[in-house]
């Protein structure tokens, strides 16, 4: 899946999709939770803390 | 180096903010001692105004014709709020100096206003004001280019 969908289906532009992989942004959960729905896996699967 | 839509339009209003005003600021700034009588008022400053307005409408519409897709997201409100929060602070703390200056011009606290006949009149003191405000709009043009380089 490109960038470019991703985006697309999240809500959020391309740009931040680039700036999470970059881990230089910190989504909302919202975002989180659909970045997690799209790929169908559980949110600590796509996203880690500390 | 790569830049984004946004990216590429807070650079334009960057550049027209700093060229205008700058060389506003420069010419009233420069001129210190005429008296307020050979002084052109603020006939000059609406004018850089307009011309402010056009500018940014015509480099914005042309950004926004090659990015069509792009769109504002939950990253670009939080860069413009942390933004706008620096330029708020730069803005108040510039405010407070300046009319802690005025009030104690008599005893000279951090620069001698006297010097300066501009500053003591209400020409120059809007005209510090003035600068204020576009300092803390550049402060903000300037952050935001920040948070979207090195992320927040």
């Amino acid at each position: 899946m490109s960038q470019q969908i991703l985006a697309d289906r999240v809500g959020v532009t391309r740009q931040t999709i680039i700036a999470i992989e970059k881990d230089k942004y910190s989504p909302s959960l919202e975002v989180a939770f659909k970045i997690a729905n799209i790929f169908k896996v559980p949110l600590g699967e796509v996203f880690n803390y500390g | 180096m790569n830049f984004s839509f946004k990216e590429k339009g807070l650079i334009a209003s960057l550049v027209i903010t700093l060229l205008v005003f700058g060389s506003y600021f420069f010419q009233v700034f420069a001129n210190l001692q005429v008296t307020p009588s050979e002084q052109n008022g603020f006939g000059d400053l609406i004018g850089l105004v307009i011309l402010v307005v056009i500018l940014e409408a015509i480099i914005h519409a042309f950004l926004a014709s090659q990015y069509s897709t792009e769109i504002e997201d939950e990253r670009d409100k939080l860069i413009q709020r942390m933004s706008y929060r620096n330029s708020y602070w730069f803005l108040i703390i510039g405010i407070w100096v300046l009319l802690i200056q005025f009030l104690a011009t008599g005893s000279g606290v951090w620069f001698d206003f006297n010097y300066l006949a501009i500053f003591t009149s209400a020409y120059g003191l809007a005209h510090l004001l003035l600068l204020l405000f576009v300092l803390a709009e550049v402060i903000n043009f300037i952050t935001q280019l920040y948070y979207y380089r090195k992320g927040i």
